[in-house]
């Protein structure tokens, strides 16, 4: 259903603003595809939630992994750094997910802040459009001694726009898809 | 019709009714990350008054686009408060001519004259080492990409010579009478083979770093810090870091200001890419 309705989200798309040359993105189709990014990236976010929970049945987190990966570009890669350490660790999409879902805590809360910014879209050279989404993540993990463990993270999430055709009853129709890449994963100091 | 396709009609007519309050706020007082200029875009759309407070674009038509009440009011917010470096009167002086109002200044994303200082963590002869890349804008088509200009490596530097004056080191003027036989004693000593080239000499770092990196000599690790040069507004400089900290005054903010001409940027730009 998720994939239906991103799919007529992308059509409906076409339809909003009609001024401008058929590759430059106008502000009201800009504000479409918006909503259409954030879309993913609220799915992500929930998926994440569930993926991470550990009252989630395994079988059930395993098909909610199958989702997520469905709203990444191939290869993306969630670059994760932390305030203790210089390092920036790299995961594929599925292996940061089952990382996640491994975690050793008997409880775990993942919740999201209500801010989020989104970037302007600038074309690349292979003519897609690229911007950035960024969100914040509270992590909350208790084990079953009662430590509890907390971290705030700040994710930057890459997003894709492609234009492409698709064919409606003999008539090409062309659309704006939106695909999620590499996300940067820090851990912030919000105070 | 199904009524989720009706609802989602409605959603696509009317962005604004969509529901943006996607994630559960159950946080407390957000309105520090809201300060906080969060993405290099949005130290681009703060500086040239683009987006209200939050965060959402302005375009031409607007009434508070690039107004400089707006602009004043973000350019306070975009230096990093803790740096006593740069004085209130720098601060004001900086500001009324960016302000001007019979020639304001902007910055702009695709114009050049700012660029990208990135500090890597590679794996040279068994060890972690740091290497600066300096990266800039460059259109390619109709779109543009993040290339690689420069790169500095405390290695490449300690290898090259800088001493100009040849002393005992050089080649005899009528050398060629002995079909250049001498080189055998350049070619004795590594450190001062360099005194043998042309004046105008200048070892290319990037060659060097891709030839070691192409052999197998560099392996890649992580970045572990970024930062910006702007040199875009007329006398002036200022470099861009990101402060994770607590507080608004955190994200993306002007870490350092200087007032230059022209001959001095030069100096700068030397002293940034250690020439």
């Amino acid at each position: 259903m998720t994939k239906i309705l991103g799919i007529l989200a992308a059509l409906m798309i076409f339809s909003a603003g009609n001024t401008w040359a058929q590759d430059d993105i106008s502000p009201s189709r800009k504000q479409a595809i918006d909503s259409l990014a954030l879309e993913k990236v609220r799915d992500l976010s929930k998926y994440i939630s569930i993926v991470g929970n550990k009252d989630t049945p395994w079988s059930e987190a395993n098909r909610v992994i199958e989702r997520t990966l469905e709203l990444f570009a191939d290869g993306a890669l969630m670059g994760v750094s932390s305030l203790s350490k210089e390092e920036v660790n790299y995961y594929g999409v599925r292996e940061y997910l089952e990382r996640l879902m491994a975690l050793n805590y008997d409880k775990v809360n993942i919740s999201w802040y209500n801010i989020q910014y989104i970037s302007d879209l600038e074309r690349q050279p292979d003519g897609r459009y690229v911007g950035v989404i960024t969100i914040y993540q509270r992590f909350e993990g208790t084990t079953e001694e009662g430590l509890r463990y907390v971290d705030v993270t700040k994710k930057d999430v890459t997003v894709y726009v492609e234009r492409k055709t698709t064919q409606i009853s003999g008539r090409i129709i062309g659309f704006w898809d939106v695909l999620l890449g590499d996300i940067r994963v820090s851990e912030t100091k919000p105070g | 019709m199904p009524r989720y396709v009706k609802l989602l009609m409605l959603m696509i007519i009317f962005p604004m009714l969509a529901p943006a309050q996607a994630f559960n706020s159950m946080l407390g007082d957000e309105s520090i990350l809201n300060a906080q200029t969060k993405q290099v875009n949005q130290f681009f759309r703060r500086f040239n008054g683009e987006e209200n407070a939050k965060g959402d674009r302005y375009y031409p038509a607007d009434k508070d686009y690039r107004s400089t009440e707006l602009r004043r009011k973000y350019l306070n917010v975009l230096f990093d408060q803790q740096n006593a470096s740069m004085t209130d009167p720098m601060r004001d002086s900086f500001t009324r001519d960016v302000l001007n109002s019979a020639a304001p200044q902007f910055l702009n994303f695709h114009q050049g004259q700012w660029f990208a200082e990135v500090t890597t963590r590679f794996l040279y002869q068994g060890k972690d080492e740091n290497v600066t890349l300096y990266m800039k804008l460059e259109q390619e088509k109709l779109g543009y990409k993040w290339v690689i200009s420069k790169v500095y490596f405390r290695h490449f530097h300690l290898m090259f010579n800088t001493n100009q004056e040849s002393g005992s080191h050089f080649l005899h003027p009528l050398s060629h009478e002995l079909d250049f036989m001498n080189l055998v004693r350049v070619f004795k000593e590594k450190e001062y083979v360099d005194l043998y080239t042309e004046k105008e000499y200048q070892p290319d770092f990037l060659t060097l770093f891709l030839y070691e990196f192409k052999k197998g000599n560099l392996k890649f690790k992580n970045v572990s810090n970024v930062k910006f040069h702007f040199f875009q507004i007329d006398g002036w400089y200022f470099e861009l870091s990101e402060f994770n900290r607590p507080g608004g005054n955190s994200g993306w903010l002007i870490s350092g200001l200087m007032e230059i001409d022209e001959n001095q940027k030069d100096v700068l730009l030397k002293y940034i890419y250690h020439e």
